[in-house]
């Protein structure tokens, strides 16, 4: 497979949140705001792709039956290394995304592609795949991050979009709409691929 | 630790911030796990029984070990308590993950060794839980609250009594709905998100609870 | 049984490289992240002592920990502003932490909220700063506020509270108003600003 479809495929076809339904929790905790949104993609991106980078650097030093501790102690330190570098440099964001950071060691698309593509490939398709990766967690958390904010808040990104008279629906940034938004993106998705294979 | 400290604990975990449906811990084997009845009381049990010995665990780590207090076991040993304390929280989440895993697999093998029974009803979710956040989710809450001993033990098995609340009503609901004619888009798990929407709506009444 | 010990040796060096790596990075945003929460009480204590600029706060500490700060607008500590003190309630999801400054009669100069976690939209309206403006308009209302106006308006107060919000507006409130009877009675009946 070439680079660039290592890289596409992460996005729509094997979305690991819309399509794998991996890595749910961050993704409904966080994203009542688009801000958040993007702080919790670009760490879990960072985390993606230096942990797959490393674990393919080591993959043949590690024995087949100790690389689970291994991978969860490479992913745990990366993750470290985000918490303490936002504390220190985004003190707003880390208040607000609070232990989902730390939470972002036990998010299945971390180990799952650990386990299931940087120990068997290459370090720079690995680096690759967890950025396509990346890309497509980022992508889902973005636009269920904007569906919230704008009906539950009436704001992007924390600019107003409607003017006074709006009356936000406020349920959609308290968690049932985090639920709902996805159950109906989620159906949205199968709605159009069932259409595409009926075709 | 008086009874209202206890009742406090106990509500909280289990209705004003359930893990599942308000702090959203826990989500992949809520919709994973609860297409039965059966499983998702034999996962249930699994997560009330981990989560338990992990904050107990968990915490004792962290005060012993972790925590730049004078009672450190590492400061007292190395440093034969002369100085400031080290300060070594940052390590927490690699400690606790490891901590947690192995748990996992401990547990694991004694119930094996003890009761084959046991294992056999429980054995296959064990591996499941080490990757489950709220397992890591109740340790790192238990030291941000602040809890003793005691509280985070009882916070640890209320948050899973909450979680497996969470999960058997889930699958009670999906069993019946194995019957109801839905559009082809909404089966599976849309559906089971949009309903659990629905019961987070029901679980936010719990919300400012005081006693 | 050798299989084991290899295996243990090899999880035993990564955890040390591990940890070492994390150490040295410790090291290095350690004094940004205490710099952080330092600045964060330092401007906050500033915010709500207005005319301190030019002069000092100094901490309060009873047994040992801080408990309120004075505030003066010189150096020699001639001119006291006023007194101000953290209050702490948990609101409708999260503790939040509030700083409030009063003058010499108790007074509330205004208030600033370090930490909130409430609901995105509803809660953390209690801390919105509308375009334009330089201060929070939820806030603003508290300036000039005596003691016994300190309830929300559902309370019989003279604070609004924001609407859909009432349990983090009534919580931030009556921890403002807990705190300040506090620190009124400890002032007077120790004599504090005769000698101030």
């Amino acid at each position: 497979m070439s680079l660039t479809k290592e890289f596409i495929k992460g996005i729509y076809r094997e979305n690991p949140v819309l399509r794998l339904m991996l890595g749910l929790c961050p993704v409904l905790a966080t994203s009542s705001s688009v801000s958040n949104a993007i702080g919790m993609s670009a760490a879990t991106t960072f985390v993606l792709v230096c942990s797959n980078f490393v674990i393919s650097l080591i993959r043949k030093g590690v024995p087949a039956k100790i690389r689970i501790p291994i991978f969860i102690i490479v992913i745990a330190s990366f993750v470290t290394l985000v918490e303490m570098v936002m504390a220190g440099f985004f003190p707003a964001l880390s208040k607000s995304l609070g232990n989902f950071i730390s939470l972002i060691v036990v998010n299945c698309i971390i180990l799952g592609r650990a386990e299931a593509f940087a120990s068997k490939n290459t370090p720079i398709s690995s680096i690759i795949d967890g950025l396509g990766m990346g890309a497509g967690f980022a992508f889902a958390m973005i636009l269920i991050a904007s569906v919230r904010e704008i009906l539950g808040a009436g704001t992007w990104l924390g600019f107003p979009l409607f003017g006074t008279d709006f009356e936000p629906i406020a349920i959609f940034v308290m968690s049932p709409g985090a639920f709902l938004t996805i159950g109906f993106l989620v159906a949205f998705l199968n709605w159009i691929e069932h259409r595409r294979s009926a075709s | 630790m008086d009874f209202h400290t206890f009742l406090v604990i106990a509500v909280g975990a289990i209705f004003v911030s359930n893990f599942v449906l308000m702090r959203f811990l826990g989500l992949c084997p809520y919709i994973g796990v609860s297409k039965q009845l059966d499983s998702a009381v034999g996962m249930g049990m699994a997560v009330i029984f981990v989560m338990s010995m992990a904050s107990v665990v968990t915490w004792t780590i962290y005060t012993y070990f972790l925590a730049p207090t004078p009672s450190n076991i590492l400061f007292k040993l190395f440093m034969g308590s002369q100085g400031t304390p080290p300060d070594l929280t940052y390590l927490r989440t690699i400690t606790f993950i490891l901590v947690i895993a192995t748990l996992v697999q401990l547990v694991e093998m004694i119930i094996q060794k003890v009761s084959p029974g046991l294992y056999r009803s429980l054995g296959i979710y064990l591996p499941l839980i080490t990757t489950n956040c709220a397992v890591l989710g109740v340790s790192l809450l238990n030291i941000d609250s602040e809890y003793n001993f005691i509280q985070a033990l009882v916070n640890g098995f209320t948050s899973g009594i909450g979680f497996t609340l969470a999960l058997v009503l889930m699958a009670g609901l999906r069993e019946k709905l194995e019957l109801a004619r839905l559009p082809k888009a909404m089966q599976g798990a849309p559906v089971a998100f949009i309903m659990a929407g629905c019961m987070s709506i029901a679980f936010l009444g719990f919300a400012g609870l005081k006693f | 049984m050798k299989e084991i010990v290899k295996f243990a040796a090899i999880l035993m060096l990564v955890a040390v490289i591990a940890s070492g790596a994390l150490a040295y990075v410790n090291k290095i945003t350690l004094p940004r992240i205490i710099a952080q929460q330092d600045g964060e009480l330092t401007n906050g204590l500033k915010s709500v002592l207005p005319g301190t600029e030019n002069g000092v706060i100094e901490p309060v500490e009873i047994e040992g920990e801080i408990v309120y700060y004075k505030g003066f607008a010189d150096k020699k500590k001639m001119q006291p502003v006023g007194f101000a003190m953290l209050a702490v309630n948990y609101g409708y999801s999260s503790d939040i932490r509030t700083l409030f400054g009063v003058d010499t009669s108790f007074v509330l100069l205004a208030t600033n909220i370090l930490s909130q976690n409430e609901t995105p939209g509803l809660g953390t309206k209690c801390e919105e700063i509308k375009y334009g403006d330089s201060s929070s308009w939820w806030q603003e209302q508290f300036i000039g506020k005596f003691l016994n106006e300190l309830k929300v308006d559902k309370d019989g107060g003279q604070i609004q509270s924001i609407t859909g919000a009432t349990i983090t507006s009534r919580a931030i409130t009556n921890s403002i108003s807990q705190s300040l009877t506090w620190l009124k009675e400890e002032i007077t009946e120790n004599n504090q600003y005769i000698n101030f």
